[in-house]
């Protein structure tokens, strides 16, 4: 006798939750009767943590996919433009110190390499512009707080390649109704009281205290750190992984703007600090600011004094919010019935913004995987496992990577963070590798890579690496390396001049709306 | 542009020169149209729709030329065409809005001080001797009356090819007879997969709105690009014998 899986329960409704079932639900028509029946519930009184406050790229795609207006979600979520990060003060600490790791590839990449053009340019000239500079006309439009396309662009498309910075409370409320009103999910407001097993171990139902049982036949544990169904009941344990990534605990705080006109920043800005370092996050209205240390480099209250001098006298009333961050991961992410996206499968410092990325990419293998029978799940199990297990390991690399070319010598943390047993054998085989050639797409093969070899470029040769080019073969492809830099500097020119503020661009997408095409 | 509210005791002496206001059009290969003109657009011009840089809204548009300023129908001194639009036409008035501090803001009619068009040795005036409106000035006032009569029209007309999804990129990709490629982007037109597969019920609503009228005047003109094609074509043959004859 086979057992079809027919419905799904979510439990919890922040970002995690809200995404998923609009994932799955987007994919497997429940709104149509025929499709998977999809229920969610979330509980009144347990907040939403709400810390994803970035996104990559691919929540452009997410949200079309789902059917969301891009307009709307400008509208409703306080958000705003992110074409990449901006490190300050990484590498020596010095206030000049910066380099951006912008959303779009190098210029002529990965068909051509520049970076060894770079290298060897710079080597050789003092005054040679940085690695991102040189490569991509991102960072120029950056520096001058201008939006990565016009309001002439169709929703979703641009000039340049972006992402997004929102209200994580406001997105999941946005998620909700869309999912509520068009696409057939069952939304119950109540609170689990107890997770009820089979005979065979798997989640039989979840007791509510209004709504009497609920059952699915996959459920989906979006409780956030909690880890209600995966860790509390299916008790899998949690793998810490604070040995490579130290910090523990975030101060976070909204900062107004100076007045409505304030020009909105269009990246995150990470400026590192004594003992961790420090996001900024420009949204429509605010700011969100946090300071994420390590509590065992430093102390609550001396991390507050660098949090408070960041942010200026001119907010020294208002109150930070300390979070406890477990830096790890479940040590599976789906067993038996079960499957975990969000805090409820682990968490990681926010450096690169994987928080939201990995629920649209979890989900996305949830849907896609989508066993038809109780009896095929344990393989799709295994290969969400897998898969969801490396993807870890590769943003932890990538995290990483940040710290061990620091030359940061002004606190243990930044001297800890480069000791070698505190670093994977992945990484530091990578960075043997790397010290003769750029990162390239040989050195990722999996189809489930999180950061494009690009990205390591970026963080490479913004940090301050230097490469040993003196036996690289160049001159077989130096003309279209002549191309391409002069390619940029042409589009650096052009869109500097084209493109508009990004407050200017937010605000008359609130106004005029874009155009779906 | 100087935009001022027209007095038609201040400006009585002013005198315009009407053969001047085509060459306003001179290089504008995009010139917006009303509804209300489409039907007489359509013999000459191809119907296309593209966005408003300001806002990203859409609105229809003849194509004039086949790169950004260029009209070819320019002959250097006139707009050498059996249809002008009224946007050009009406040149060099304006329609302004009067924000009264109390009540809807209601239409105020402007005119371009920078115009060329105002010039001393012009043979028409906005007002007779004896202070009534001129009929070149009645003229004005009903070309510009059809054009905000027709704005509403428009706009709603729009609105409902985006609703039935019917508006589609366009990228003109020709190959000119000199070996040109060329490329106009930024162009949008009717999906004519999309139209022919409209429900009987969408047709209908279409036609009791009259928009279903403005649909076919847009497909009857979208032929008129062979004439851009051809009137671009005679202008390199016509430069090609300028240049031989010069060597």
């Amino acid at each position: 006798m086979v057992s079809p899986v027919r419905s799904i329960c979510i439990v919890g409704g922040g970002t995690a939750g809200w995404l998923t079932a609009g994932i799955i639900a987007a994919r497997h028509r429940a709104e149509s009767g025929r499709g998977l029946q999809i229920t969610l519930v979330e509980s009144e009184t347990i907040g939403i943590v709400g810390v994803g406050e970035g996104t990559w790229p691919t929540m452009r795609s997410t949200l079309k996919k789902i059917g969301i207006s891009e307009s709307d979600f400008f509208r409703q979520c306080n958000a705003s433009f992110k074409q990449g990060a901006k490190f300050s003060r990484w590498v020596t600490g010095e206030e000049s110190d910066f380099y951006y790791h912008p959303l779009m590839l190098p210029e002529g990449f990965p068909s051509l390499d520049l970076a060894p053009f770079w290298t060897k340019y710079s080597d050789e000239h003092g005054d040679a512009p940085s690695f991102s500079a040189a490569v991509c006309f991102q960072e120029a439009i950056c520096e001058l707080g201008l939006a990565p396309k016009m309001i002439t662009s169709p929703e979703y498309a641009g000039v340049a390649n972006y992402a997004y910075h929102l209200d994580a409370g406001k997105f999941a409320g946005f998620v909700r109704d869309h999912c509520v009103k068009n696409l057939g999910i069952r939304h119950i407001v109540d609170e689990v009281t107890q997770v009820v097993k089979n005979d065979r171990g798997d989640i039989d139902h979840v007791e509510t205290s209004k709504s009497g049982p609920l059952h699915g036949d996959l459920f989906i544990d979006a409780s956030g750190f909690r880890s209600l169904l995966l860790g509390e009941t299916m008790g899998v344990p949690f793998v810490d992984r604070s040995n490579v990534l130290f910090i523990d605990r975030a101060l976070a705080v909204q900062v107004p703007y100076g007045d409505q006109h304030s020009d909105i920043v269009p990246h995150t800005l990470s400026t590192a600090q004594k003992n961790g370092w420090i996001w900024d996050i420009g949204l429509q209205s605010r700011r969100g600011v946090g300071y994420v240390f390590s509590s065992n480099h430093t102390t609550t209250d001396a991390a507050l004094a660098e949090l408070r001098a960041y942010v200026g006298d001119a907010h020294r009333d208002l109150q930070p919010r300390e979070i406890k961050i477990a830096c790890g991961h479940r040590q599976t992410f789906w067993k038996g019935n079960c499957v975990a996206v969000g805090l409820a499968g682990g968490f990681l410092e926010p450096l690169e913004a994987s928080a939201l990325v990995l629920i649209e990419l979890s989900a996305d293998m949830i849907s896609t995987m989508m066993p038809a029978t109780r009896e095929t799940m344990d393989i799709v199990a295994r290969r969400f496992n897998q898969t969801t297990q490396y993807r870890w390991d590769r943003i932890i690399d990538f995290l990483k990577l940040h710290y061990i070319l620091s030359q940061r010598t002004d606190s243990k943390f930044w001297i800890d963070n480069r000791d070698r047993t505190s670093i994977p054998e992945s990484l530091k085989e990578q960075m043997e590798l790397w010290r003769y050639r750029a990162p390239g797409d040989q050195d990722f093969t999996s189809n489930n890579e999180m950061f494009p070899a690009a990205s390591y470029q970026y963080v490479l040769f913004g940090m301050g690496f230097r490469m040993d080019v003196s036996a690289s073969p160049l001159e077989r492809n130096s003309g279209s390396a002549q191309r391409a830099f002069t390619q940029n500097d042409a589009l650096k020119v052009k869109w500097t001049k084209t493109l508009p503020k990004n407050r200017d661009l937010i605000n008359k997408i609130k106004e005029f709306g874009l155009q779906k095409i | 542009m100087r935009l001022v509210e027209l007095s038609r005791s201040e400006h009585a002496g002013l005198r315009i020169r009407a053969d001047l206001v085509e060459a306003s059009a001179a290089s504008q290969h995009l010139i917006p149209i009303v509804a209300s003109e489409f039907r007489k657009a359509a013999t000459q011009y191809p119907i296309v729709f593209a966005k408003n840089p300001e806002t990203g809204r859409f609105a229809p548009y003849v194509l004039n030329g086949l790169a950004v300023e260029e009209n070819l129908f320019w002959s250097g001194t006139e707009l050498d065409v059996a249809y002008v639009p009224l946007n050009v036409r009406r040149q060099p008035f304006y329609v302004g809005t009067n924000d009264a501090p109390q009540g809807a803001a209601s239409n105020v009619l402007c005119i371009d001080m920078d115009s060329p068009c105002l010039d001393g040795s012009g043979a028409k005036t906005i007002v007779n001797p004896d202070g009534s409106d001129s009929n070149y000035l009645q003229e004005i006032l009903s070309i510009l009356g059809e054009l905000v009569a027709g704005q509403k029209k428009t706009e709603q007309f729009i609105a409902s090819l985006l609703d039935l999804d019917l508006l589609a990129p366009i990228v003109l990709d020709i190959v000119l007879d000199d070996g040109t490629p060329l490329q106009v982007q930024g162009l949008y037109g009717l999906d004519e997969e999309k139209f022919r597969q409209l429900a009987a019920g969408d047709i209908s609503s279409l036609w009791t709105t009259g928009d279903l009228n403005l649909i076919y005047a847009v497909l009857i003109a979208s032929g008129q690009i062979f004439k851009l094609i051809r009137m671009k074509n005679q202008r390199i043959a016509l430069r090609r014998a300028w240049h031989s004859n010069e060597s």
